[in-house]
C-alpha cells in the first residue's frame, strides 16, 4: 500500500513514474529502513522538510548496494508526483544546496526536453560543494555544477537510468531552445583581447571559409547583450578574419588547460580587462569547444555544421603555420588536433576527452574508449582469430592482453 | 589464460575468456561487455560467497572452466 504510486499521478515517460527507477534498485529501496521510517505519509511539504536535512548525494553503496537517503527521496516524489511549480521552486531555492540538486535531479527524469534545459542550465553557475557517496561507502567532493552537466551530458546517474534528451543544437535547429547563454562569455571575450593584442596579425584566410562559420553565430554567449545574429555575422566575416587563425590554434592549446583546471582559468579570465566592443563568436565558440560542460555538445555541433572543410582549412592553416612563426607548443599541439579531428570525424558518438599530456606524443589515440598507446602489443593481431577479438575487447576496456 | 563460464540461471549463460591475475572488476567488465549488461549491476557469487571487486581470480583460485553464478544488484 505505501509503495503504490499515487493513483492521480500522471504516467511519465509512459509508464508508472515508480518505474523510472528499476526493478531491482526498487525493491531495495522500499526495504530501506530511512524509507520505511521517514518517508512513509510524506507529502509535497513535508518532503520539502526531508529534503532539507539531505548532506549528500549518491546512489547505491556498499557490498548489498544500500540505497542513499537522496535516492529514497527520489522515489517518493516519483511516488507522490509534486507540481512542476513546486519542482521548479526547489530548483529555484538558493538555500539550500541539495534540495535544488534533488529538485534538479526530478526534473531531468521527468520533466520534458526544453524544460530540462530550461531549468537545469542556470544552475551551471553554482559552484557550491557537494559530497557524494560513492559505491565504495567514501565520500568524495564534487560541485553543483558537475553533478548538473552530469545530467545534462550523460545517460546514467546515481544508479538510475535517465530518460533521453537530444542535444541541445537540435532543440535549438528546431527552435525550442534560445543558443546557450553563458555567463562566462565576458570572460572569454578578455581572454581572447588580450591574445590578440599580444600577437601580429596574422595572414588573412580566404571568405569561403566565412560561410560555414555562420551557424556558430547562433552558438554564442549572448548572456548580457542582446545582439542580433546578422549584426554578429557581418561583425564576424569583418573582423574575425585576421584573428581566426592564429587564436583558433592557440586557443586548442589553451583549452586543454583549461580542461584541466578550470577554476584556475575562470580566475584568470576575470582578472583581465573588459572590452565590450570585440567580436567573439569565432573565438568565443572555439573557446567553448574547449569548455568542459559544452563538450561534447559542441564537437558534435562543429562536426556536424561545419563539416570537412573546416577541418581541411585547420590543417592547411596548420601546416601554413609550421613554417611561420609560432610557438612550439601550439605546433604540436595543432598537429595533434588535426589528427584528432580527421579521426574524430568518422566517429559516431562523442564523448569529451581529456588530454591528459600537452605533448604530441598520444598521437595514435583514434576510436579506443581509454587511452591504449600499446595497440599494436596487446595481442590483437593474434593468429587465433578469437583470441584477437578478446585480446581488442580487453584492450578497449584498458586491460592486458591474455596470456 | 582461462575460460571461465557464467552463469544467471535465467537464460544468460556467458563464456569468457581471461588472465588468472585480472581482478574480478576486469572480470565484470568482460561480462558486461559480452552481455550488455552494466559492469556495477553485476554481482559473481558461488554459492554465498560475494566475489569483492578488487581481488583477483588466482586468488579465488578460480581454475579454467569453473562455473560462476551471475547476479544482478
Amino acid at each position: 500500500m505505501a509503495n503504490r504510486t499515487d493513483p492521480a499521478a500522471k504516467s511519465i515517460h509512459g509508464t508508472n513514474p515508480q518505474n523510472l527507477v528499476e526493478k531491482i534498485l526498487r525493491s531495495k529501496i522500499y526495504q530501506n529502513t530511512y524509507w520505511k521510517e521517514q518517508c512513509f505519509g510524506l507529502t509535497a511539504e513535508t518532503l520539502v522538510d526531508k529534503a532539507m536535512e539531505l548532506d549528500h548525494l549518491g546512489g547505491t553503496y556498499g557490498g548489498s548496494r544500500k540505497p542513499t537517503p537522496f535516492m529514497c527521496l527520489i522515489l517518493k516524489m516519483l511516488q507522490i508526483q509534486p507540481d512542476k511549480e513546486i519542482v521548479v521552486e526547489f530548483i529555484k531555492n538558493d538555500e539550500y544546496k541539495y534540495v535544488r540538486v534533488l529538485g534538479a535531479f526530478y526534473m531531468r527524469l521527468t520533466g520534458s526536453v526544453t524544460d530540462v534545459y530550461r531549468y537545469l542550465e542556470p544552475l551551471y553557475n553554482d559552484y557550491r560543494k557537494l559530497r557524494l557517496k560513492l559505491s565504495e561507502g567514501k565520500f568524495c567532493l564534487t560541485h553543483v555544477d558537475e553533478v548538473i552537466d552530469e545530467l545534462l551530458t550523460k545517460d546514467y546517474s546515481c544508479d538510475i537510468a535517465l530518460p533521453r534528451v537530444q542535444k541541445r543544437w537540435t532543440l535549438e535547429a528546431c527552435g525550442l531552445l534560445e543558443p546557450r547563454r553563458s555567463a562566462l562569455e565576458d570572460d572569454f571575450e578578455e581572454e581572447e583581447e588580450k591574445e590578440e593584442e599580444e600577437q601580429a596579425m596574422d595572414s588573412v584566410e580566404d571568405d569561403t571559409h566565412e560561410k560555414a562559420s555562420i551557424p556558430f553565430i547562433f552558438l554564442c554567449y549572448n548572456y548580457y547583450r542582446g545582439r542580433s545574429p546578422i549584426r554578429e555575422r557581418d561583425r564576424d566575416r569583418r573582423r574575425d578574419r585576421q584573428y581566426r587563425d592564429r587564436d583558433y590554434e592557440r586557443d586548442y592549446g589553451r583549452g586543454r588547460e583549461r580542461d584541466r583546471d578550470r577554476d584556475r582559468d575562470r580566475d584568470r579570465e576575470r582578472d583581465r580587462d573588459k572590452d565590450r566592443d570585440r567580436d567573439r563568436d569565432r573565438e568565443r565558440d572555439r573557446h567553448r569547444l574547449r569548455d568542459d560542460r559544452d563538450y561534447g555538445r559542441e564537437r558534435e555541433r562543429e562536426r556536424d555544421r561545419e563539416g570537412r572543410e573546416r577541418e581541411r582549412r585547420d590543417r592547411e592553416r596548420g601546416r601554413r603555420r609550421s613554417r611561420s612563426r609560432s610557438r612550439s607548443r601550439d605546433r604540436r599541439d595543432r598537429d595533434h588536433e588535426d589528427g584528432d579531428h580527421r579521426k574524430r570525424r568518422t566517429r559516431g558518438s562523442v564523448s569529451p576527452r581529456r588530454r591528459p599530456e600537452d605533448d604530441g606524443s598520444t598521437r595514435d589515440e583514434p576510436k579506443k574508449k581509454k587511452e591504449k598507446k600499446e595497440k599494436k602489443s596487446d595481442g590483437t593481431d593474434h593468429p587465433d582469430p578469437e583470441i584477437a577479438e578478446a585480446n581488442r575487447l580487453r584492450a578497449s576496456l584498458g586491460l592486458k592482453p591474455l596470456k | 589464460m582461462i575460460e571461465v563460464v557464467l552463469n544467471d540461471r535465467l537464460g544468460k549463460k556467458v563464456r569468457v575468456k581471461c588472465n588468472e591475475d585480472d581482478t574480478i572488476g576486469d572480470l565484470k567488465k568482460l561480462v558486461a561487455a559480452q552481455t550488455g549488461t552494466r559492469a556495477d549491476k553485476i554481482r559473481i557469487q558461488k554459492w554465498y560467497t560475494v566475489f569483492k571487486d578488487h581481488i583477483t581470480l588466482k586468488d579465488y583460485e578460480i581454475h579454467d572452466g569453473m562455473g560462476l553464478e551471475l547476479y544482478y544488484n
